[in-house]
């Protein structure tokens, strides 16, 4: 009864509305996944059949296939190495963002200090400003350092960890606001040290911001381009560098099928956050 | 908070607060002093031979930025193309925004939330593949409206302004449905209930009550989702084509093609400012961007 009336200030034509948007937003994602399922060398409607032959030649385990299509023998591991190098950049990134998200939280959320308000928003710029700006500013910096950063894995590890870092301030603040700061308190006057009592109040009451800001990291680091432009190292190019320089040569599907695995990873993690909270909360908009 | 209670807590809190050192020094380090060096370089003398900052400080570059009709014109393309994004965005998103913020079951509002994050969170390269086989001369709505017989050629889809905003709106949607919906969930649903109450139909409520009261999150929505469509650089060099020049685009090819370094550091700080400027905005329309103290 209430729930009905709760939709009285909606135009009845929102509701049109919020599904031509949904459609629009999900469009796209159906045809990357059909297009990298097709049997044909492109996609068209209707499609040629289906087939896996673009996933395995993704996976680098069907060469023939990849071969009769474009004549490159050899080219489809680039696809499998280039996933593996962005999934370890991504998880290290993930870690070292953690580490530093959390701390950064800890201090914005429980300390009231001169210029906090800029502080959060200093913390969280990154993700608003141009990440190809970003990545040419890092490497200036490094060239001007001279300590051999420049398309480094650590220097690239960085600029990465620079781009991640606030969405993980975002989630984990967002558990820290329902903390009760008292379980602490009890903690400590009970003989804790300040390490057990994070790791055994505060760690495991805050576990679903920091999950999924670790998810929200890796996602952001997995599929980052901006950044690695002027980052990326000459010898292991990220899977998101790979795809586009494809892109620019060939017009097969292998890049859909990609996508395919992106677009699993991605709703994957999604529905992991979603078990342990309100995504709502955790996408930093929410109250 | 009433000041028994922080107080109470002030003396406690207070040793964790070296936490902040290793994020802000990694932030100063890695962060503010890229961005400096940036601005440093761009203040100095063309040369392609060095990009080391030098203690040469002149205006030539933004003299230059701001006199020859190439950097103008993708100035002016890249924020006209972000406010032509903003609108749309606003247009398309406003409706599922606002369903989403009057969702209040836990299970429906997580599954709306999955729809649209995973547009938002796939990455853009991927996306705007995913967009090419729409759009493109071959592509899905080509190839139908041929077979249809209703164009005699393909439209040109993309390679144009028209797939890079297309492109962005992809974008531009998912982070302003997001924004109005935060702002929306403040609005009390009994005040639209009052006025329906009151005699007003569905059409006044939400022109008198509604969309007053979610400017806040239109405000939001708009300088978010403009800042990011200015910023991209994948969707303009992707959809583009290398016919669509903007700022992220130019100063790339100045650095890649012809090693034009203090310029091409100039056209970086000016998209930086540009950013930097509505960022500031952005804040100001939330006071405290990670909440109140707890």
């Amino acid at each position: 009864m209430i729930r009905e009336e709760r939709g009285l200030g909606m135009p009845p034509i929102f509701r049109f509305g919020a599904l031509l948007a949904l459609i629009f937003l999900l469009v796209p994602m159906v045809v990357i996944v059909v297009a990298g399922l097709t049997a044909g060398g492109y996609l068209k409607f209707p499609p040629d059949g289906f087939s896996l032959r673009w996933v395995l030649a993704f996976l680098g385990l069907g060469p023939g296939s990849y071969v009769a299509s474009t004549g490159e023998a050899g080219a489809s591991p680039v696809f499998i190495r280039a996933f593996g190098f962005s999934f370890l950049l991504a998880l290290s990134s993930t870690v070292c963002s953690l580490a530093l998200g959390t701390m950064a939280s800890l201090v914005l959320i429980r300390h009231n200090f001169p210029g906090r308000s800029f502080f959060q928003a200093f913390f969280l710029s990154p993700i608003m400003l141009p990440g190809i700006v970003i990545g040419l500013a890092l490497f200036i910096f490094y060239r001007t350092l001279g300590l051999g950063l420049p398309r480094s894995y650590v220097g690239l590890l960085i600029g990465h960890v620079i781009v991640c870092t606030p969405f993980v301030i975002r989630t984990v603040s967002a558990s820290l606001h329902s903390f009760d700061l008292s379980l602490e308190e009890a903690a400590r006057s009970l003989g804790a040290s300040a390490l057990q009592t994070f790791r055994q109040i505060t760690l495991p009451l805050i576990k679903p911001g920091v999950m999924a800001g670790a998810i929200f990291s890796f996602i952001v680091s997995f599929g980052q381009f901006d950044v690695t432009v002027f980052l990326a190292i000459p010898q292991q190019q990220t899977l998101p560098l790979t795809i586009f320089d494809h892109l620019r040569f060939h017009s097969d599907p292998i890049p859909a099928a990609a996508g395919i695995f992106a677009i699993t990873l991605v709703a994957a993690s999604l529905l992991i956050t979603a078990r342990a909270g309100d995504l709502k909360a955790f996408s930093g908009f929410g109250k | 908070m009433n000041p028994t209670k922080l107080g109470r807590e002030w003396p406690f809190r207070q040793r964790s607060f070296w936490l902040i050192g290793p994020p802000l020094a990694t932030f100063l380090f890695f962060f503010v002093f890229p961005v400096g060096a940036l601005l440093f370089l761009s203040f100095n003398r063309p040369n392609q031979a060095s990009l080391r900052p030098a203690a040469d400080f002149n205006l030539g570059n933004y003299n230059h930025f701001f006199t020859e009709e190439l950097f103008t014109d993708a100035l002016v393309r890249t924020y006209w193309i972000s406010l032509e994004v903003t609108i749309v965005s606003l247009l398309i998103g406003y409706p599922l925004g606002y369903l989403m913020a009057r969702t209040e079951d836990r299970r429906q509002s997580n599954f709306l939330m999955i729809l649209v994050l995973t547009p938002l969170q796939v990455d853009t390269v991927i996306r705007a593949y995913g967009m090419m086989i729409i759009l493109g001369d071959v592509g899905l709505i080509n190839s139908a409206l041929l077979a249809a017989r209703l164009i005699p050629t393909p439209l040109p889809l993309m390679f144009n302004e028209f797939g890079v905003i297309v492109t962005l709106l992809h974008i531009g949607v998912p982070i302003m449905v997001l924004s109005l919906m935060g702002a929306m969930q403040n609005i009390d649903p009994e005040l639209e209930e009052a006025a329906r109450s009151l005699g007003a139909n569905r059409l006044i409520t939400f022109l008198r009550v509604t969309w007053p009261l979610s400017m806040p999150g239109v405000l939001a929505g708009s300088l978010l989702v403009f800042v990011i469509a200015a910023s991209s650089y994948t969707v303009p060099r992707i959809m583009g084509g290398g016919k669509v020049v903007t700022l992220s685009t130019l100063m790339y090819n100045k650095i890649q093609s012809s090693a034009e370094w203090q310029m091409g550091a100039t056209v970086g700080v000016i998209l930086l400012m540009t950013s930097l400027i509505i960022v500031y905005f952005y804040q100001r329309s939330t006071p405290h961007p990670l909440g109140e103290v707890t």
